[in-house]
């Protein structure tokens, strides 16, 4: 009985391993290969325009522990991160419940629609119309503070060296939260109605039915949408480069606006691989704290 | 069994795959080929850094003419804005993609172009059709000449000047500055008389940064040194001058305003067409788009001399941008540099766009106004020329400049903390 149970196992699994082949080939071409050759690029010095390259050994690597400037990326990123976790998980769970509650249940269909625009717009143009709304002459921001009497408050938000990193941030948040707002709503429709009744029958208010039965249920979803938006945050580029380019001087430099100027602008493309490993370092580790802290997938 | 066509049927969109990446290759280094293979139809790629008015429907409108003229030719157009040209350029030399026929700016960024082997040598070209290469006037052909090697046509001349509204200058009494120190008291003045920021400079654009510090450089630095700190093998950048420039910079900022770090040199040149600022540091080529936007009266003066100043106190900043051709360029693309550097197509272009030219005859007054005439004579007859100071150092050296100048502006830094960082940099591309 075994022993055939095992000829079957062993048939079975050539057919299984076709089928994952072209996955496979795909990831390992564009996924693999580049970042095998984007480490062992690191150890080299060499510009776009040259045609050798020189090898260094640790030298980058040994760069990035004095360069200022990655300290002040990785900062933002963190900011980016922390900013990103609470409106991105906290707050969009908040609000796909109230999304979800009867009282809304009229209007909830428009308003997901609502929340669920801004990611549907190109980040190019959504930088572009963010740059009208934070323009220190004529922007809407500091038209609409002059409007209710804070024009104290009114400055150049992405001229200024404190407020530039944050009106980036900003921005992101208003265009990825519905996104994640759009994953908890699955989530939280998913949840058998028992337990919601079950609740009721017992007596707890909207906020104890939340805290007991709506985040323990979307447990799985809260770690999927804390694992993006981290994993974003120390990937951003777009919304920096964009807005600022990471000015005024490096105040609002995020690690992969740093690499891609290093690369790019500056032509140092060892310099800018050995800062694409640090992202992927940190990015790995951010990703393995957290599976090994919410230990998806053994609840079951 | 039924499992053996699904299978098929993967393998089969995974190949189509392949295939389509494979055809886009195929695609991209078509244009030799077709020449070779193909007489009907020869391929260039035009990459210009004017996908904003008026250029870009100049160079449409030429490209159309051409390819009227060349009904063998078809000609692919490319175009994006200045920084973004910078960085899209090198982009795409590293991917062996360079196109046909492309602008370039001279000095560092033409030299960083042509040590990548892949630009093609003119010498020929200009040797072989004297007609039309002497009418390009000669001192213009430096910034693109290494080693006895010419490697682009220069065809546009610029220089970069104070331009100051007549008007308001005449109202409040204010004579032109010929120093410094009288820079800083019109300055005064003009706060004085409201206007809260009467130096306005777009500072998200760093090349304007690097445009101040390249011309403060020229006037207070020995030039012996400087020509020895723009070398990357010997620069050091210990010079106290250095220092000097940079307060002299940072004290300009002050008349900048807060919201100089914040807007770029397009907003900063509207502002001044409006007549809302009395000052703006602008290149001799954006006289038209200040003429197109208001009628503000414009004057310019050279950035002023600098008492005690160890450098030239007369020099322009300024460098002339050209065209290059890609070594695997077809001979049909060589026609169209021709073709956009000669005469008719000079004058017309400084007709329409107001920039002024290197083509000998092309630039007169039933092209230009008064003013370009005047900026034209003053390119013509400076003293010296200073090059753009962000294509005269190594990009690295330049970028802990500007971003310093920023810096600067926001009061974030010293001049001190940008030197010394300057200075480990140069240490370091010494190697």
């Amino acid at each position: 009985m075994r022993e055939g149970v095992c000829v079957i196992y062993r048939k079975k699994q050539v057919i299984p391993t076709l089928f994952i082949l072209p996955s496979i080939l795909l990831l390992g071409i564009f996924i693999y290969f580049p970042l095998v050759q984007n480490f062992y690029n690191s150890f080299f010095d060499f510009s776009v325009f040259s045609p050798t390259k020189e090898y260094i050994g640790f030298a980058a690597f040994k760069y990035l522990l004095q360069d200022k400037v990655i300290v002040i990326a990785f900062l933002n990123n963190i900011k980016y991160a922390v900013v990103s976790m609470v409106f991105q998980v906290a707050f969009a769970l908040i609000l796909a419940t109230i999304l979800e509650d009867k009282l809304f249940r009229r209007v909830a269909p428009a308003l997901r629609i609502i929340y669920f625009i801004p990611v549907m717009i190109s980040i190019s143009v959504i930088a572009l119309l963010f740059g009208f709304i934070y323009n220190p002459q004529m922007g809407l921001l500091n038209s609409f503070l002059e409007l209710i009497g804070l024009e104290n408050f009114a400055i150049p938000w992405l001229g200024n060296a404190t407020a530039s990193i944050y009106a980036v941030i900003a921005m992101s948040q208003w265009q990825s939260i519905g996104f994640i707002t759009m994953l908890f709503i699955v989530a939280i429709q998913k949840i058998p109605k028992e337990l919601y009744e079950a609740a009721d029958i017992d007596g707890a208010g909207k906020v104890r039915r939340f805290l007991s039965i709506t985040v323990p249920q979307v447990k799985e979803t809260m770690f999927v949408n804390t694992l993006i938006t981290i994993t974003g945050a120390m990937l951003v580029f777009n919304e920096p480069y964009i807005l600022t380019n990471g000015g005024p001087g490096f105040s609002s430099m995020t690690l992969s606006v740093h690499m891609y100027q290093q690369g790019f602008v500056k032509d140092n493309m060892g310099y800018a691989s050995a800062v694409a490993t640090l992202i992927f370092a940190l990015t790995a580790i951010f990703a393995l704290i957290q599976i090994k802290v919410s230990r998806t997938g053994k609840d079951e | 069994m039924k499992k053996v066509p699904g299978l098929l049927v993967m393998l089969l969109i995974f190949i189509v795959i392949l295939a389509a990446c494979n055809a886009d290759k195929g695609n991209e280094s078509a244009n030799s080929e077709d020449t070779v293979g193909n007489e009907d139809i020869v391929e260039i790629n035009f990459f210009h850094r004017w996908p904003n008015e008026p250029r870009k429907s100049f160079y449409d409108e030429k490209i159309k003419e051409f390819m009227d003229e060349n009904p063998n030719v078809k000609i692919n157009v490319d175009s994006v804005l200045n920084d973004s040209y910078k960085e899209k350029i090198k982009v795409l030399v590293s991917g062996n993609k360079l196109p046909d026929i492309f602008t370039s700016w001279s000095d560092s960024f033409a030299q960083n172009l042509v040590s990548s082997n892949k630009i093609m040598s003119l010498n020929d070209v200009i040797s072989n059709d004297k007609d039309w290469s002497s009418k390009i006037i000669e001192s213009q052909y430096g910034g693109f000449t290494f080693d006895d090697v010419t490697y682009g046509i220069p065809f546009t001349v610029d220089g970069k000047a104070f331009f100051y509204n007549k008007e308001i200058f005449k109202e409040n009494n204010i004579a032109v500055p010929t120093t410094y120190d009288e820079f800083i008291e019109v300055l005064n003045k003009l706060q004085e008389a409201g206007y809260k920021e009467p130096l306005v400079e777009g500072l998200t654009n760093t090349w304007a940064i690097s445009h101040y510090l390249g011309t403060i450089f020229d006037r207070v630095v020995e030039p012996s040194i400087l020509e020895k700190d723009y070398n990357q093998e010997t620069g050091e950048f210990t010079d106290a001058g250095y220092i000097t420039g940079l307060e002299m910079f940072q004290e300009l900022t002050t008349y900048m305003g807060d919201v100089s770090t914040a807007i770029d040199h397009e907003a900063a040149r509207n502002m001044f067409g409006n007549g809302e600022v009395p000052i703006l540091y602008m290149q001799f080529a954006e006289i038209k788009m200040v003429e197109d936007i208001g009628d503000v009266e414009i004057g310019f003066f050279n950035f002023p001399e600098v008492s005690n100043g160890k450098g030239n106190q007369t020099s322009l900043t300024g460098a002339p941008e050209g065209w290059m051709l890609s070594k695997n360029a077809p001979k049909e693309a060589v026609e169209f540099l021709k073709f956009l550097t000669s005469e008719e197509t000079a004058f017309e272009f400084t007709k329409t766009a107001g920039q002024l030219n290197a083509v000998k005859g092309a630039v007169t007054s039933e092209n230009v106004k008064a003013n370009s005439l005047e900026a034209y004579d003053i390119i013509m007859k400076a003293s010296s020329t200073a090059p753009w100071f962000d294509n005269a150092v190594n990009i690295n050296i330049a970028d802990i400049f500007m971003r310093g100048g920023q810096e600067l502006a926001t009061r974030q830094t010293t001049p001190e903390e940008i030197l010394k960082a300057v200075q480990q940099e140069a240490e370091k591309l010494k190697k």
